[in-house]
């Protein structure tokens, strides 16, 4: 079992992301942690751009990051798999191309925002894909998510 | 506002008054999810096929399963 995500890690993975100049956004719940969202969770999601510069960036960022990746695996990533689960890295990493609920990369990107040097989906886009998702656990979080998303563009305002 | 949206605004608002760092000290667990867990590795050519994998192979309780 790697060792579960922490700030130093998020540094780490957010320079090496940078120094490939690759093109992503953390999403999901990993990615409403990282805007305030206070609430729990394993992995750290991140939506990449589908395109193999894009995704041969990535797989030398993992690498750098200390992700064994196979020659296989790095196949998939520079295809552009619309789904990639790493579960033997320094930390447990989703590789996203095709998030339910968004339909370019590229429409995300300019909405994300950037919170302490990482990429990061606007709310309403990390909402959006959740409820496309349909899921039981999706569902269940949604109510409190949607109320952060209020609150959060509240604090924007004032 | 009900006595649990209140509940929330609260945690909202503590959670604004710590770091990133102390965030997500908080926030990242590591907890055993079964056959998730269990394959270092897996990809999926469509998210739909990701979706369909999950609703067949991991136990319901882990709620990935979809509601429709």
């Amino acid at each position: 079992m790697a060792a579960r995500f922490e700030y130093r890690q998020a540094q780490e993975l957010s320079a090496a992301l940078h120094k490939n100049r690759v093109k992503y956004l953390f999403i999901g719940k990993s990615g409403a942690i990282l805007l305030g969202f206070p609430d729990t969770t394993q992995d750290a999601d991140l939506f990449v751009e589908r395109s193999p510069e894009n995704g041969r960036a990535v797989v030398a960022a993992l690498k750098e990051l200390g992700f064994p990746l196979t020659a296989a695996h790095e196949k998939d990533i520079v295809r552009g798999k619309d789904f990639v689960q790493l579960r033997y890295g320094p930390f447990d990493l989703d590789l996203v191309f095709a998030p339910d609920g968004i339909e370019k990369f590229a429409d995300a990107e300019r909405r994300a925002l950037t919170v302490e040097g990482m990429r990061v989906c606007h709310i309403d886009d990390i909402i959006r894909s959740k409820e496309a998702t349909g899921r039981v656990k999706d569902r269940e979080s949604l109510p409190r998510l949607k109320a952060f998303r209020d609150w959060w563009m509240k604090q924007k305002r004032d | 506002m009900n006595a649990e949206q209140a509940e929330w605004i609260e945690e909202f608002e503590a959670a604004a008054k710590r770091s990133l760092e102390e965030r997500l000290r908080y926030a990242f667990i590591h907890t055993y999810k079964p056959v998730l867990d269990d394959e270092p590795y897996r990809s999926f050519d469509t998210t739909a096929e990701y979706r369909r994998w999950c609703e067949e192979n991991l136990p319901s309780w882990l709620g990935y399963g979809r509601t429709v």
